[in-house]
């Protein structure tokens, strides 16, 4: 039995399938990309995973447990933490609440006993301190301390793509999914992010699964690929096979005409 | 300058420096001294203005910070006072008989976040709306509540301050308060307020990141209306009557007026709305014996409109004062006070 | 006993159903539930009055009178207020609205509130029509119905007939796309706007002989105009029309078989119920945001 599996996963909408019988596994730590042209059902796939639709078929294990039925919260509280291709933070609030945020699960504090938050002795405001320092830790591996008690709805678009990264991180979850991470960042951005992907692997041990377009980037950091296309999987392996594999050129491409 | 943080915790504490600590106790102090000042006419406008903070403070929570709206919250006031009365009634001391009319209102506020869950935007507000109006119906028919005559309060036993009775449940009602909003500061600071915040910027997002959803919605509904309930509860002891068509539609609306005033998802903006907004409304019932602006709006009454219809001015100012406020200010109040505190921020020192 | 039930629930039916029409039409275009529309219409409604009575207008010109008048109103609630909101959402629409009713309610309050006020239409309560053992129908019943089914026509040919109609419907789909097909979207949202309120005001004036005419008139009958709409789907034009014409059978049989005191109760509890099951009303599709 894999780490992570997926098996036969259906999912439409109407009358089109975007995804269609889909069978893959990722292991422990591995760092798993997913490509395929624009509107290939990879983003559907996250949304699949992360229990915000309900495949028609097919199963979703993690740790031999089904994820299918489990709603979206509860998911991330199993261990799956994701982020979101048009970004999709808590605008409103500073960067620091949004990333305590995802702390929200592993604090425990009640409603009552929040009440007394203000005084020092209270039990919420231990709490709070403890992990507002494991933030802080978030805080300083993304760089981001300058930005603190700034308005993400003010930060500039790669540092709000590095909150939302943030904010995942501070759920301390097993796999991290993340729907293209580089996309609309600059060059230098981009570079920072490869960068940081294969940290969370080594420092923190989470295994990432990510869609991404930036080929360059999916070569560098992934150890295996997954290529999809109209839902259906066109070929799954080690990043030289699966790039170079006529299917998946042609797919991004369209056909080569002699 | 800035008083420089040393310490995660001074984030979490009620005041950010030495100067707030001031102009706090200064504030205190004031409300302290207040009844030996002034005429107990005075303390009752206080009082109002009160009730009307805990109610903004728990509709804020609810509209500002969650995100959710609310068109029904005079029926959440009704239990509030009636649970009150009855108990009372029965012989129930008032702290408990209090807390009940929060626990009733916290309970009929989750009987309403259920069928809400799934709802957004003019379909929630008509199913609190709807709310608000079956409640004070249904209050009307109930015999044993006095029925659509009202209710007389009784009067609460607090010969133990060995003050007169209006100062003391003046000083009562003050306290509440305070805690109300002491209370909401800290929850909208804690774990459980952000989670509110969540689902108002992106539900989507925040069951992501593990919020769940149902719960908090209901907690939020459920806080809303026992502050609600509490406020009830406290109108009806001041009141001294009551009687269902005090919580009307336009009741609810008031409420809303209050929390849009003074600023959407701060505690600040509710007492600040709640303070600005009574007092305006009382001004402007009796807008004639306003000078200067009272024998113009009489002129103009003489000239286009019905001289003894003048007390509804204060409809038309409410108005205008709200569309103003989401046009020019759409913090409110508080957004006003936040612009005015960069001059002021050291003011006297 | 059941045709006369039936023929005054057509008759509130068809008041709730315009007003429900004139709600829904301001919120496709907009997403704003206006709930000034009560008081936009109450205002209208006393226009005819002063026309009819003060002015002596004959009545056909005093109602073209408030139409016109509606129409600046709803225009003039778009153009002065609507529009200027900074940071649009769809709570400060509501706020706006909100404050527009009340000012609405103050003026007409400061003005007309006083006096109880009897509005004459030439079509008479007590002159019946037809008679039978079972039931009777009166001229104004007739008139009501009539007329609010022809308003109801004149719409349908607006939106379904006209080009006005097709912009109103491409405007509502996408309001860029609509733009770069060289459709001013201001422009249709005042129309709407003005339309609505129009539609509305007849709604008024229609009501304003079965209950007594003072400004807070509308109060009851928008609540059910808007629970009627959400009942039918705000964004259904159709289904808000026979949300109308449903929550007045329902009110009505409600009222005579079971409970008058708690008529007005039930009506907006089913209205709770239908929303568990249906949370965009019976006649709507249910959208969840993509993300």
């Amino acid at each position: 039995m894999g780490y992570f599996e997926v098996q036969g996963l259906c999912k439409s909408f109407g009358g089109l399938k975007a995804v269609d019988n889909l069978t893959f596994s990722v292991e422990e730590k591995e760092i798993f990309a997913i490509i395929g042209p624009n509107g290939a059902g990879k983003s559907t796939l996250f949304n699949c995973i992360n229990g915000l639709y309900k495949p028609e078929r097919g199963s979703i294990k993690f740790r031999g447990k089904e994820l299918i039925g489990m709603r979206s919260d509860q998911i991330a509280n199993y261990g799956i933490a994701r982020t979101f291709q048009n970004i999709e933070l808590f605008s409103h609030m500073t960067t620091l609440d949004n990333i305590m945020l995802g702390r929200h699960k592993a604090m425990k504090s009640s409603v009552f006993s929040v009440m007394g938050l203000s005084f020092k002795k209270s039990k919420a405001a231990k709490e709070e301190l403890v992990h507002r320092r494991k933030v802080e830790e978030i805080i300083d591996f993304l760089e981001l301390e300058s930005y603190r008690m700034q308005y993400v709805a003010n930060l500039p678009y790669g540092k709000q793509k590095l909150v939302e990264l943030g904010r995942a991180l501070a759920l301390e979850p097993d796999i991290l999914l993340l729907d293209e991470p580089a996309a609309g960042l600059t060059q230098e951005e981009k570079d920072e992010m490869i960068f940081w992907i294969r940290d969370i692997r080594k420092l923190l041990g989470i295994t990432v699964i990510f869609i991404e377009h930036n080929m360059q980037m999916v070569k560098k950091i992934s150890d295996r690929i997954l290529a999809i296309n109209f839902g259906k999987k066109l070929t799954e392996g080690l990043p030289a096979e699966v790039l170079d594999h006529p299917e998946v050129i042609r797919a991004y491409l369209g056909e080569v005409v002699d | 300058m800035r008083d420089l943080k040393t310490n995660y915790f001074e984030d979490l504490q009620l005041f950010d420096n030495r100067v707030q600590v001031f102009w706090a106790t200064v504030l205190l102090l004031g409300l302290f001294a207040l009844p030996f000042m002034v005429k107990s006419y005075y303390l009752t406008i206080v009082n109002l203005m009160a009730v009307n903070v805990i109610v903004a403070l728990g509709l804020n929570l609810l509209v500002g910070n969650t995100g959710q709206i609310s068109l029904g919250h005079a029926g959440f006031v009704a239990l509030g006072a009636y649970t009150t009365v009855f108990l009372l009634k029965m012989g129930v001391p008032i702290l408990i008989a209090m807390a009940m009319s929060g626990v009733v209102a916290g309970l009929f506020g989750v009987l309403l976040g259920i069928p809400s869950l799934k709802l957004e935007g003019p379909y929630l507000a008509i199913a609190t709306l709807a709310f608000g109006l079956a409640v004070t119906i249904i209050l009307g028919r109930v015999d044993a509540l006095g029925g659509r005559m009202g209710i007389s309060v009784p009067k609460i036993n607090l010969q133990w301050t060995g003050l007169k009775y209006d100062t003391s449940l003046y000083y009562f009602i003050i306290i509440i308060t305070i805690i109300a909003v002491i209370i909401t500061r800290n929850i909208l600071k804690s774990r459980i307020g952000r989670a509110f915040q969540s689902i108002r910027d992106s539900d989507i997002a925040a069951s992501a990141i593990g919020v769940n959803l149902t719960k908090y919605k209901l907690y939020s509904f459920a806080i809303s209306a026992a502050f609600a309930g509490v406020a009830g509860s406290l109108w009806a002891l001041y009141l001294g009557f009551i009687n269902p068509t005090l919580f009307t539609f336009i009741l609810s609306i008031t409420f809303l007026a209050v929390v849009v005033l003074g600023g959407l998802g701060f505690v600040a903006g509710s007492v600040m709305g709640a303070v600005v907004m009574t007092f305006l409304n009382l001004q402007l019932e009796n807008v004639v014996d306003i000078p200067i602006l009272g024998s113009i709006v009489m002129k103009f009454s003489e000239m286009f409109m019905m001289p003894d219809g003048v007390s509804n001015v204060s409809w038309v100012f409410t108005g205008l004062i709200l569309i103003l406020v989401v046009i020019f200010e759409p913090l409110g109040l508080y957004g006003i006070w936040l612009r005015v505190k960069i001059y002021w921020k050291r003011w006297p020192f | 006993m059941i045709v006369q039930l039936l023929i005054s629930s057509l008759v509130i039916g068809s008041i709730y159903a315009l007003l429900a029409l004139a709600m829904s039409i301001t919120y496709k275009a907009s997403e704003v539930p206006n709930f000034a529309q009560g008081e936009m219409a109450m205002v209208s409604t006393f226009i005819t009055f002063v026309l009819l009575s003060t002015y002596n207008f004959p009545f056909y010109a005093a109602i073209l009178g408030s139409i016109i008048f509606a129409f600046i109103l709803g225009v003039l609630l778009e153009f002065v207020f609507l529009r200027r909101a900074k940071n649009p959402n769809p709570l400060s629409y509501i706020i706006i609205t909100i404050g527009f009713q009340l000012m609405l309610y103050g003026l007409a309050a400061w003005k007309w509130g006083s006096e109880q006020q009897q509005i004459n239409l030439p079509f008479s309560e007590s002159k019946v029509i037809y008679q039978n053992d079972a039931f009777a129908v009166t001229e104004l019943n007739l008139a009501t119905i009539v007329i609010a089914l022809i308003v109801l026509f004149i719409v349908y040919l607006l939106i379904q007939k006209t080009k006005l109609g097709l912009a109103m419907k491409a405007c509502q789909q996408n309001v860029n796309a609509a733009k770069m097909n060289g459709i001013s979207a201001n422009f249709i949202m005042l129309v709407s706007f003005g339309i609505s309120s129009v539609v509305g005001a007849i709604a008024g004036i229609l009501i304003a002989p079965i209950i007594t005419l003072d400004p807070s008139m509308m109060w009851d009958p928008l609540l059910k105009g808007f629970a009627a709409a959400v009942l039918g789907g705000m964004k259904s034009l159709w289904g808000v029309v026979l949300g109308g014409f449903l929550l007045g059978i329902i009110e009505n049989f409600f009222g005579f078989y079971i409970s008058i005191e708690f008529k007005s109760v039930v009506a907006f509890l089913i209205i709770v119920i239908v929303l568990y099951f249906r949370p965009s009303g019976i006649f709507d599709k249910h959208y969840v945001r993509k993300v």
